[in-house]
């Protein structure tokens, strides 16, 4: 299958780039952002990034602990998914984006991943249940 | 001193045209510096409540403020983001030193005094009112008259340097400089 792109920095598993999740019939509720991902399913961080290259916010996790950081106030959850809603308005299969970053076709509930432009940096999910539809484009800055 | 310069650069710049490089640096994560990550392009602005980045490097985006709408066109991802100004990215350092009509509009977002020379500029400390905001502290710098340099360091301790180069006060900028037409094909998001 696709040779995935080598991580950034060559810690541990660290990507960067930018992702946009589009909801279809809802586009009030899509999302995009910079971001970077680093880590891994059981403890890892998600830094997502405004245009201007500002930090929006700081999502990181251990197992059974999250915490939500936005600069203004600190969140904290035992679920990851939880915080993972709040932060983008929608379910993220975060564990699975982790195996299809490295190229390895991850079954999330739901979920259908496009791992055909990884060489090049571009992965899509499509999300066809729970309606509605929503799509999962990431651009990785390689 | 650097307070003398905004002022004159509020009373007498009603537009600007300059090139920009961007260099963000991360905080530390877990006592290690993080690698600068550096962009460019170029940007525009005409009082009041107009601006426009052009990001050529490492991608292309680009943010264009026409008053009411801020529109944002990421070139790869093929999509369009647009929002009410207002509340969007307006109240960014860059954007509200180009587009706010008076010293006062400034004042009302930041506490403003002279702060001491350096590299050569004149620097004015800006201290967000906001209590609950993004931003710990800005630091915008002069030649003369003419803005040259922003130092913005966030609440979460990431700093973002902003070098302007070569600008033009006042040019003639070609009409609908700051209009936006989605492309043709592109995916329009209003979130």
């Amino acid at each position: 299958c696709a040779q995935p792109p080598r991580p950034a920095s060559g810690a541990a598993d660290h990507w960067s780039g930018r992702l946009a999740l589009q909801i279809e019939d809802a586009s009030a509720q899509s999302f995009s952002a910079g971001f970077e991902l680093q880590g891994s399913p059981d403890a890892g961080a998600l830094t997502l990034f405004n245009p201007l290259g500002n930090i929006i916010a700081e999502l990181q996790w251990t197992p059974g602990r999250a915490i939500l950081n936005n600069g203004g106030e600190q969140r904290q959850s035992a679920s990851l998914q939880t915080l993972v809603q709040a932060l983008t308005g929608s379910e993220l299969p975060i564990a699975a984006l982790f195996g299809w970053l490295k190229g390895e076709p991850v079954q999330a509930a739901g979920w259908q991943a496009d791992l055909s432009a990884l060489d090049k940096g571009r992965l899509t999910a499509t999300r066809h249940q729970p309606a509605p539809q929503a799509v999962l484009r990431v651009i990785l800055s390689l | 001193d650097g307070l003398k310069s905004l002022e004159n650069f509020m009373k007498t710049a009603h537009s600007g045209r300059a090139d920009f490089t961007q260099i963000v640096t991360a905080p530390p994560k877990d006592g290690q510096a993080q690698r600068p990550k550096q962009s460019s392009g170029s940007f525009a602005f005409q009082r009041p409540g107009r601006f426009k980045f052009v990001y050529q490097k490492p991608f292309e985006q680009t943010i264009v403020a026409d008053g009411q709408t801020l529109w944002l066109y990421d070139v790869d991802l093929n999509q369009v983001t647009q929002r009410a100004q207002a509340q969007a990215l307006g109240s960014t350092p860059a954007a509200l030193l180009a587009s706010a009509p008076d010293m006062a509009a400034l004042r009302a977002d930041y506490a403003l005094e002279a702060a001491p020379e350096q590299d050569g500029l004149q620097w004015v400390q800006a201290t967000p009112k906001a209590r609950d905001g993004q931003l710990k502290s800005v630091r915008v710098g002069f030649e003369g008259d003419k803005l040259a340099a922003l130092d913005i360091l966030d609440s979460f301790g990431q700093r973002s340097q902003i070098r302007f180069t070569g600008m033009q006060l006042n040019p003639a900028l070609p009409a609908g400089s700051f209009q936006f037409k989605p492309p043709a094909g592109a995916d329009l998001l209003k979130p």
